[in-house]
């Protein structure tokens, strides 16, 4: 049993060199590769990843623009609104105003057309009555009467036509 | 049959020619050739994993990748910190070695490797180098060994404490090398007496050694298999404790 609890010399120097070796060609052959690729890797996802971040917060800040953009185009777009109403109101206000003004105008325009044209047409008819009348009574008479005395009389015929249609008035 | 003759048999190294460096028989023998063979295995299957571009190399570095990154990043990166990257190469190779030794120990045929004392103590010594080198290193010769026992305490207990941790360092050397060497020792033991139950057995009758045989056989290819794990598991405890070791002297407090 004590040979298995003695360790050799020979066999720990060979063991120890082997190890070392080994350490070199690993170092080189395997771990340097192995570790370069899981830390271009990490490196890789590390990237791909603020990558990620950046484009989602660069995304959101377009969102929020676009957000406060359209905002302010509903508000743009109401204020427009308003003031096209008030615009419209102000015009229809005015129009109104006008056209009664106009409508005005035009009434009073006519109704003095009117009495005018009836002033005249009054006159016009007296001239007709009063030559009618005179053209009847020089029938009836027969003879002309003196244009002094035609006068007197046709003043006398108007007073009394006149009184008589107040009287009866 | 003896029992005893037949371990030795199985685990002591028999030289193959001699070679003398000195005192020193530096001659070739079966477990030189195994390791060789382990470490050229060792070396094909890593290279294979971190350079091939074959599917087969894929599903390699698929394999490997998980335990790099469990050893570096759960591992040693708790206790070295930024200097994890600098110690890497060195404890990955520490395990594997082992793992290496370890699993190709438990190939019929092929002598068992870190169930021969040399081996272990070997690795245990390359361990107490690492402690010392790494610690004079980062702290100067002076200044490490000035931390060595906690300073502020007064000098008739540093006259015992110095001692004491100089002392315990090759303690916990010796300790890695005896746990490795027992643990990988125990597998080959407790699979041979439960072979040897068969003849044991047989002692008394043939037939009852007959009727023993596929227990004895089951029973022995179980130890066989708790071997494999234990290979895995002796591997990695030597490379944590080594890392815990000469992290404490990268760091003296």
């Amino acid at each position: 049993m004590d040979k298995l609890l003695t360790p050799d010399p020979g066999l720990m120097i060979w063991t120890i060199v082997t190890f070392l070796c080994l350490l070199a060609i690993l170092k080189k052959a395997a771990w340097g590769p192995l570790l370069g690729a899981i830390d271009a890797r990490d490196y890789r996802l590390k990237e791909e990843r603020l990558a990620a971040e950046k484009a989602r917060s660069e995304a959101e800040r377009i969102q929020r623009e676009l957000e406060e953009k359209l905002a302010g185009v509903h508000a743009q777009s109401r204020e427009m609104l308003a003031a096209a109403a008030k615009d419209g109101e102000a015009l229809r206000a005015k129009l109104k105003a006008q056209a009664e003004a106009d409508a005005e105008a035009i009434k009073q325009k006519t109704s003095a057309e009117l009495a005018a044209e009836k002033n005249r047409l009054v006159a016009e008819l007296r001239g007709h009555v009063a030559d009618l009348s005179l053209l009847a009574a020089e029938k009836l008479i027969g003879k002309s009467m003196d244009e002094g005395v035609q006068k007197v009389v046709l003043d006398g015929f108007f007073k009394d036509l006149a009184s008589s249609k107040a009287g009866t008035n | 049959m003896n029992f005893e003759h037949v371990l030795a048999h199985h685990l002591i190294d028999h030289k193959l020619f001699h070679f003398m460096v000195g005192p020193v028989d530096m001659g070739l023998s079966p477990l030189i050739v195994s390791m060789w063979l382990a470490g050229l295995l060792l070396t094909a299957f890593t290279a294979f994993a971190a350079r091939s571009q074959t599917s087969a190399g894929r599903l390699t570095r698929g394999m490997v990748e998980p335990v790099i990154l469990f050893l570096r990043d759960d591992n040693l990166k708790p206790l070295f910190g930024d200097h994890t990257d600098h110690f890497l190469p060195y404890f990955l190779t520490l395990f594997a070695f082992l793992l290496g030794l370890n699993l190709f120990g438990l190939v019929p045929f092929t002598a068992g490797t870190t169930s021969n004392i040399a081996i272990p103590a070997a690795m245990a010594v390359t361990t107490l180098f690492m402690i010392f080198a790494v610690g004079i290193k980062e702290q100067g010769l002076v200044s490490y060994f000035k931390h060595l026992a906690p300073s502020g305490i007064p000098w008739p207990v540093l006259i015992i404490l110095f001692p004491i941790e100089l002392i315990g360092i090759f303690a916990k050397c010796f300790s890695l090398c005896i746990r490795l060497f027992a643990n990988m020792i125990a597998g080959h033991v407790v699979s041979l007496s439960f072979l040897f139950l068969i003849f044991v057995f047989a002692k008394m009758s043939h037939f009852v050694g007959a009727a023993a045989a596929p227990g004895a056989v089951g029973l022995a290819l179980f130890a066989y298999l708790l071997d494999v794990l234990v290979a895995f598991l002796q591997a990695y405890i030597f490379m944590i404790l080594t890392a815990v070791f000469v992290s404490m002297s990268v760091h003296p407090h």
